[in-house]
């Protein structure tokens, strides 16, 4: 026994010495799958509803058409809203269920194994490649913007970053941006949100 | 009897764990820093922006005296009124059809109207609309040399030609500037001016401001209006007349 621990002590290795290496973000990605996931099916299904409704009545203006930028209705019956033949959020509604419920069994202790992480990462690199090319064609083809639309934006980069990065662990090219995680995030943030900014500017200017 | 050499790995791993542990924290707060140091330099940048374009001179969006973000100086008018009492304000595609089809009727309003009611237009190419903007050049490069209306009616008229296609138009739009009698070398040099296309943006930029989304836009006085019928925009204009 003594021994064992002896060999067990002197075999690790130093740069690793806190035992077996943990996957990363052991209590934010749990939190952030559920929360996250939750947020993202809830805007996906408000979506489905108003695209629903807009179907039944063509002149029916979704709750989110704010004004000319802020507009879901002109945003909603674009051909980009449904690329796939039948409209988005159904995409949102199955996949953001999925993120949700994998969120709630690592809550509840689950130890997936690697092929499930593998596939979560699969669903999440489409979903966040998918959400670029929305937002490229929201701000430079459609023109407007769609306040349900940004709350799945908002919420697909950090899923897609922190799966990948926790699937990426023990990477030597993983490791700085596992350590700098947030602020890979907050560029990526505020690159989004400029970009909006400049593209908008001459509405956003008149408001203050 | 516990082995030295034991005690010792023991501790080195203790030591070591320790000091991994210091690191950890060590990068953590740095990941926190520099985020933060990020958005707060974003935010400065955002701020003095906005502050600059507020009380800077002659920011590009400030409104001068004299004009409104409904006509600015550079705004072409077609006709004006003697007593500048109503005006009429149309952000227009010349590649939308709707425009195309409200274009007699605007004609028609101001052989009415002569004199007494001032006809503003504005650009708003769509962009959607494939050669909107190459027709918006081609008009403001006649503009460039006062043949605005002209260029603005043979656009128009002859919208079918051009229209809808999705292949650059420069060739047509040509002809009609030759046909017009332009300066071709002036015009040429105009359609392909940058400052031809920064012109039309800034007529866009300040429909997109009023809360244009669509073409063609009428304001009158001020106010949209959404006249269906030739009868309707000549009530409003009445209205206006007499108010």
């Amino acid at each position: 026994m003594r021994l064992s621990r002896a060999e067990a002590a002197a075999g690790l290795p130093a740069a690793a010495p806190a035992g077996p290496r943990e996957a990363p973000f052991p209590r934010l990605l749990p939190w952030l799958l559920t929360i996250g996931g939750a947020l993202g099916l809830l805007a996906a299904f408000v979506l489905a509803v108003e695209k629903i409704a807009l179907l039944r009545n063509p002149d029916y203006v979704p709750s989110c058409s704010i004004n000319p930028v802020l507009s879901c209705g002109s945003v909603m019956a674009t051909p980009q809203a449904e690329v796939f033949g039948f409209p988005n959020p159904l995409l949102g509604i199955a996949g953001f269920a999925m993120v949700t419920a994998a969120g709630a069994a690592l809550l509840a202790g689950a130890r997936p194994r690697r092929w499930f992480w593998l596939g979560l990462q699969a669903g999440l690199t489409f979903a966040v490649v998918f959400v670029h090319w929305l937002i490229y064609q929201s701000l430079y083809v459609i023109g407007a913007l769609c306040p349900y639309c940004m709350v799945v934006w908002a919420v697909t980069i950090p899923l897609f970053w922190y799966v990948t990065l926790r699937n990426l662990a023990g990477s030597r090219a993983a490791r700085p941006f596992a350590e700098y995680h947030s602020v890979v995030l907050a560029v990526w943030f505020l690159a989004v949100i400029g970009l909006i900014g400049v593209r908008f500017w001459p509405y956003w200017s008149t408001l203050i | 009897m516990e082995s030295s050499e034991e005690r010792t790995a023991a501790r080195r791993s203790k030591v070591d764990a320790l000091r991994a542990e210091s690191r950890r924290q060590e990068v953590r707060r740095r990941n926190l820093a520099i985020t933060a140091t990020v958005v707060a330099a974003f935010v400065l940048v955002v701020g003095a922006v906005f502050v600059i374009g507020k009380v800077g001179p002659g920011g590009g969006e400030a409104v001068a005296a004299g004009e409104s973000r409904l006509v600015r100086a550079d705004s072409h008018r077609l006709q004006t009124a003697a007593d500048g009492k109503v005006t009429v304000v149309e952000f227009l595609d010349f590649e939308c059809e709707a425009c195309g089809a409200y274009f007699p009727m605007v004609e028609q309003l101001r052989a009415r109207y002569a004199g007494k009611v001032t006809f503003v237009t504005r650009y708003f190419p769509i962009a959607s609309h494939f050669n909107a903007e190459r027709a918006a050049r081609a008009v403001e490069a006649a503009a460039r040399q006062g043949r605005f209306e002209a260029m603005y009616r043979r656009m128009f008229e002859s919208q079918k030609e051009w229209g809808e296609k999705r292949i650059p138009a420069d060739e047509i739009f040509r002809g009609y500037a030759k046909a017009l009698g332009l300066d071709m070398a002036a015009w040429e040099k105009a359609y392909a001016d940058p400052a031809t296309l920064d012109r039309i943006r800034k007529d866009a930029a300040d429909g997109e401001a009023l809360g244009v989304q669509g073409t063609p836009t009428f304001f009158l006085n001020g106010k949209k209006i959404q006249p269906q019928s030739y009868d309707e925009f000549k009530a409003a204009i009445d209205a206006a007349l007499a108010g």
